[in-house]
């Protein structure tokens, strides 16, 4: 399938990991991606701290550019923090077409307009619902078996569950869990898993914020995950970027690698850890190297 | 709760297992886990599935109630974990959340257990709300008759008034998880309640005590849990970005937590560049223009604490030097248009909201 | 012990109004509830509160329509004071920041009401108790310093000293368990209705006569109990309260023919005539088959007649209360409900500054009987009245704690009795009948013999069924043996109070023979002002409860036909 694709800007910035290995991954599930490379920031929440209306044209101008994508079924992204700052603004953008006419009033002069009802999906939400869970399994080349997988949603992508479309239908507030059966790995539920990974306040309040990354990673850890994954680049910064200090905090030793879910995905797929990119992470994914190696050890 | 189906209700009562959290300060025990089966039909709340085991079973189990219909906001506890009304959950859809078949009840997180699911709101949240100058400073002199006020203003801040002060936002506060004494998003809508109320006086200096308070407005960690947690809409993330919108965006306050700074510098950042440059956040937040020029004196410190994990990402091949220093951008044409966008939204002369609880939706 | 001059039992808005008043007056004031004050039931009135504050309107139309209301039965010079009095306090609440709903010229929006003949209801959307509740908690907590608050208190008696004067209350602290008595040169009883003798009730759970049992104890007559009024729109199953605000927004009343069946009864205002009447032909539709929904014990409210947009902001409750409560959207289809027991127009006689004829005790809105609402309150009215008589209730009690001592009495062994009590109620044995059996048994029965239609048969046997449940209750077990939060003791003695008010509430039916507002008795269908333009008191004594008759206080309009 052709997508319109919003990588986002942390995944081109900070964790270039993910926007790699979500390249690798896609043709193997027939995704074709048509990168959104004029779209601009989805202001993370923040634009709209300052000005809603701001936020929501600079939204509707990345919807527009991803609604003139010829054939594209749908725009995708690959950060949580992108679908729900993206999808509040949507949700006002469509309520009221006095208002999509006055927001794209704004956007006329560059010969864009937003019509109401743009499908955006984040690659999570895409493989449930469009590719299909069976579908994935079948192309599973290196099951993840043995290998304990604790999900990390980040808050945008799962709250507010009205806004987001999670219902008993879409219950996709539990994807991940799924998910991660589906490449045959084995999920680890945690206390922190649908919690907030603090980078919101990282520069307003660190200690809060690294004590929130600390904790869930503790609990990870408890819990006897092998690694995380998470849908979101932001949670990736503070979770990983930021473990050694997150640890320093919490006083305790933390080694909790963290993967992004397209990573998680190519590994099941057969692609190389490197070449998805794990030795970029500042947490060496030691376990999940050493498990990858061992798998294809077993197989050889 | 949310449905809106107005399927046929089935009128057969059925058996649902309640698993309720019991504390007795008295015993000198540790809380501990009971679990009674009631008998009523789906739709049914779980607080009358409660009240059902009391009377029926054990009337010492402790739970606040009396509305029964999500307005006297007494009965706030966690379902399956999550926090809510026990009046204003039904049976049927908490058997949906039931991790094994039984649905479980303990007390509100956040705030210490009195006795059951009895917690101390006076200690958490209602200290909270009192914080925050809880009452009208009105606007002198007082009219003789009404003050004439816009009819959108009124039905604005009659969201806030609607919070019937459950706790349910206090309870699951990821902020306050973390930070007991972040002021809590409870106590910050009833501040805008007050904010945006064109009757009272005290805007500024209310928005100014609240952004001076480290654990004010910029301490909220924007995770949504109070949005998802609240049972009358109130939205206290929505109300606590429209203080911070309000206190920095109209009334220029810097606040002690570089909130507003982060949040300009955020702002810049997009316009100069069409995308987020991590590296270059960081100077701009804690006061300065750029990594070279001039930084916020209290800043320093934080920022240099802060370039470990910038030097890590550089060193682990992450991100290139280059592009942590001059990041990356949008195309010129796009970057034009983008910056068209922000001259003609900011050029304004005054700031539009669009508040979906005022205007609605359309058919 | 703590002493004040004036101690307030219950934190709704008569008895968090009447705080305020006494405190401005210069009183030490405190309030005591057994809840925290915002969920005091006044939180769940929905629809507004009345006050001719329209330039084109005038309070003495007000207070007509609330006397022909009330079917004459209401004292008119409570009635002037009340009405006149109105446009003040609504102007004074709106300055201490009751949002309420404006209109485009910003001013003051009014809604039509039920019996009124203009509009003259303000209102906050369909959550007005909860604004105006909301709102005078803010200034409790703004007045901390003048106004002590006992949160979490329940009251279990009175103390009335040898010369028969009220000087403060026995209470205990419902998280420790303990008791405590508390001196005071004035109390004001302020602790709301006993809907909860009734099964179903719109009433909270809360709603348990405590006011009106203490008073009546300490030997406090009680007056128009017989009043009790059915809500026409409560939901069918749970009798959860659908605002009057939706009639008063222009939505239908539809039998299962489809028709307004409105127009038999009340041509002229329909579905807007007194909510007796309203209730009264319902019950009629229903009764005689023109119901609707399973068992036809429904009838259709149409709210959908009334723009969608207008009902999305004016009525947001119900909206959510249809959909949460009915699984319907109120918006898009009629919802079922059907009358429901919401109101006591009776209680604690009292005069218009809220005295009882006890020195030294006072009592303010639903516990009380001034009275404003006679026969049938109408709609709107129950927060003004509440706001009014608690404020001129606290300005009248520090007043006159002014110029009095405070109180000595000791009070240890009147302690020591309710405490006695209270553990004997802990230690019963597994024997009798629980207390949530006899509660029911008593809601039941009173929701079918002391409802919309009553009659003799089924009043006696009500009488008889009360009587036999005071019996039960006396051995009546619970399981809760500890001392925090015991809510199953409490439990215990609220059932002891609904009794007693569900006994003044049968006697005062069976002594009126005669149709008057709430009361319509089958077997004496006609209103009688011949007879029985009067007031009924019950008065507790050794002897058991004694029946006496006061006045109705007529000033300026006379009985006539009620016409809607």
């Amino acid at each position: 399938m052709k997508v319109a694709y919003w990588p986002g800007c942390v995944s081109r910035g900070f964790t270039p990991e993910l926007h790699g290995s979500m390249a690798k991954v896609a043709p193997l599930l027939d995704i074709e991606l048509v990168e959104l490379d004029r779209g601009n920031c989805c202001g993370a929440g923040v634009i709209a701290e300052h000005n809603q209306e701001l936020a929501d044209t600079l939204n509707a101008r990345t919807f527009a550019l991803a609604q003139q994508v010829e054939g594209a079924e749908l725009m995708m992204n690959i950060c949580s923090t992108c679908q729900g700052a993206q999808t509040e603004c949507q949700e006002r953008l469509d309520a009221n077409a006095q208002y999509r006419a006055h927001v794209n009033e704004t956007l006329s002069s560059d010969g864009l307009t937003y019509e109401k009802g743009l499908t955006n999906k984040n690659f999570l939400w895409l493989l449930v619902e469009e590719i299909g869970l069976d579908t994935l399994a079948s192309k599973v080349r290196r099951p993840l078996t043995n290998l304990k997988v604790g999900p990390f949603y980040g808050c945008y992508i799962v709250r507010p569950r009205n806004r987001l479309g999670i219902d008993d239908e879409h219950p996709r507030d539990h994807y991940m869990e799924r998910l991660i059966e589906a490449l045959g790995g084995t999920v680890i539920e945690y206390a922190g898993m649908r919690k907030c990974c603090g980078f919101p306040i990282i520069t307003m309040n660190k200690d809060a914020s690294l004590k929130q990354a600390g904790t869930h990673l503790g609990d990870a850890m408890d819990a006897e995950a092998d690694c995380l994954v998470t849908p979101c680049p932001l949670c990736h910064l503070n979770l990983d970027l930021q473990q050694p200090l997150a640890a320093k905090v919490v006083a305790r030793k933390l080694e909790m690698p963290v993967l992004h879910l397209p990573q998680l995905v190519g590994l099941a797929l057969g692609l190389d850890p490197k070449d998805l990119g794990l030795s970029r992470h500042v947490v060496k994914p030691t376990s999940v190297i050493d498990w990858s190696t061992s798998v294809v050890a077993s197989a050889a | 709760m949310s449905s809106t189906t107005t399927a046929p209700r089935s009128s057969v009562p059925q058996a649902f297992k309640l698993r309720v959290r019991r504390y007795d300060p008295e015993s000198g025990q540790a809380a501990y886990w009971d679990e009674h089966e009631i008998e009523l039909e789906g739709h049914r709340s779980v607080l009358e599935g409660i009240l059902q085991a009391k009377n029926r079973f054990d009337g010492s189990i402790g739970i606040r109630c009396s509305c029964r219909q999500a307005i006297c906001g007494s009965c706030g506890v966690r379902i399956n974990g999550e926090p809510a009304l026990a009046c204003h959950t039904h049976l049927d859809e908490a058997i949906k959340s039931a991790k094994d078949g039984v649905i479980e009840i303990e007390p509100m997180g956040n705030m210490p257990v009195i006795k059951d699911l009895i917690v101390d709101m006076d200690a958490v949240h209602w200290k909270k709300v009192r914080r925050v100058t809880p009452w009208l400073i009105a606007k002198q002199p007082v009219p003789e008759r009404e003050y004439i006020v816009d009819r959108e203003s009124m039905v604005d801040v009659t969201q806030t008034m609607a919070c019937i002060q459950c706790g349910a936002c206090v309870s699951d506060c990821l902020a306050m998880e973390v930070d007991p004494g972040f002021i809590g998003p409870a106590a910050l809508a009833k501040a805008y309640r007050f904010v945006g109320d064109p009757r009272d006086d005290a805007r500024h200096v209310r928005l100014n005590d609240l952004s001076q308070d480290p654990q004010g407005i910029y301490d909220c960690t924007h995770c949504f849990k109070c949005v998802e947690a609240c049972p009358k809409d109130v939205n206290p993330m929505g109300q606590i970005m429209r203080l911070r919108r309000i206190a920095g965006s109209d009334e220029q306050i810097v606040d002690v937590n570089n909130g507003h700074r982060h949040e300009e510098a955020f702002t810049t950042l997009i316009r100069d560049y069409g995308l987020l440059h991590e590296a270059e956040l960081l100077p701009r937040s804690y006061g300065g223009d750029s990594w070279f020029g001039k930084f916020h004196p209290a800043a320093g410190k934080e920022l240099l604490s802060s370039l470990p994990a910038i030097v890590k990402a550089v060193v682990k091949g992450k991100v290139s030097p280059t592009k942590a220093i001059f990041g990356h951008k949008i195309a010129k044409r796009d970057l034009d248009s983008v910056k068209r966008i922000y001259e003609r939204v900011e050029g304004k002369p005054q700031r539009y909201e669009l508040n979906l609880y005022i205007v609605g939706e359309d058919e | 012990m703590p002493e004040h001059d004036v101690l307030i039992i219950g934190a709704g808005l008569a008895g968090q109004r009447a705080a305020l008043a006494a405190a401005q007056a210069g009183a030490s004031v405190a309030i005591m509830s057994k809840v925290h004050p915002v969920r005091s039931h006044s939180v769940a009135a929905a629809g507004g509160i009345n006050a001719a504050i329209s330039l084109d309107d005038d309070w003495r139309s007000h207070a007509f329509d609330t006397v022909k209301g009330s079917d004459f039965l209401g004292d008119q010079d409570a009635i002037e004071v009340m009405c006149s009095e109105a446009p003040g306090e609504v102007m004074h609440l709106e300055h201490m920041g009751v949002t309420f709903h404006r209109n485009e010229k910003g001013e003051m929006d009014l809604r039509a009401f039920g019996g009124a003949s203009m509009k003259r209801t303000a209102y906050v959307a369909d959550i007005t108790g909860q604004a105006l509740l909301h709102v005078l908690y803010e200034q409790l907590m703004k007045h901390h310093e003048q106004v002590e608050r006992y949160e979490e208190w329940f009251t279990t008696s009175l103390l009335i000293d040898d010369a028969g004067r009220c000087v403060g209350v026995i209470a205990r602290d419902v998280r420790s368990g303990r008791m405590e008595s508390f001196l005071a040169k004035n109390v004001i009883l302020a602790c709301g209705g006993a809907g909860q003798a009734y099964k179903p009730t719109t009433n909270g759970l809360i709603v348990t006569g405590d006011g009106i049992a203490l008073a009546y104890r300490a030997g406090a007559p009680l007056m128009d109990m017989e009043m009790v009024q059915y809500h026409p729109t409560c939901l069918v199953e749970s009798g959860i309260l659908i605002t009057e605000g939706a009639r008063g927004e222009g939505a239908h009343l539809l039998n299962a023919n489809g028709e307004r069946f409105m127009e038999k009864s009340a041509p002229n205002k329909m579905e807007l005539a007194s909510r007796d009447v309203v209730s009264r032909a319902e019950q009629i539709e229903i009764n005689e088959g023109r119901g609707v929904g399973p068992n036809k014990a429904g009838i259709y409210l149409d709210v959908t007649v009334v723009p969608r947009k207008r009902t999305l902001e004016a009525l947001r409750e119900i909206v959510n209360l249809g959909r949460d409560f009915a699984g319907v959207d109120i918006t898009r289809e009629p919802i079922m409900i059907r009358p429901g027991q919401h109101y006591i127009m009776g209680g604690v006689k009292t005069d218009i500054d809220g005295r009882t004829p006890i020195d030294g005790l006072y009592a303010a809105g639903e516990v009380a009987c001034v009275s404003v609402h006679g026969g049938n309150r109408l709609g709107a009215n129950s927060l003004l009245d509440t706001l009014i008589f608690g404020r001129r209730a606290g300005e009248h009690a520090a007043a006159r704690s002014a110029s009095m001592p405070m109180p000595a009495l000791n009070t240890v062994s009147r302690v020591q009795a309710d405490e006695a009590g209270i553990d004997a109620i802990v230690r019963r044995e597994k024997g009798g009948r629980r207390v949530s059996e006899i509660k029911d048994e008593l809601g039941e029965t009173m929701n079918r013999y002391a409802a919309v239609f009553r009659d003799e048969q089924g009043l006696q046997s009500a009488r008889e069924t009360v009587a036999r449940l005071k019996e039960e209750a006396g051995s009546a077990w619970i399981d809760d043996r500890g001392t925090v939060f015991n809510q199953d003791v409490l439990g215990a003695l609220e059932l002891s109070y609904m009794l007693d008010c569900a006994e003044a509430i049968v006697l005062g039916a069976i002594e009126r023979k005669e149709s008057r507002g709430a009361q319509f008795r089958t077997d004496y269908a006609e209103r009688d002002d011949e007879n029985w333009l009067k007031h009924i008191n019950i008065t507790a004594t050794a002897d058991g409860p004694k029946v006496s008759y006061s006045p109705v206080n007529i000033t300026q309009w006379e009985p006539e036909e009620r016409k809607y």
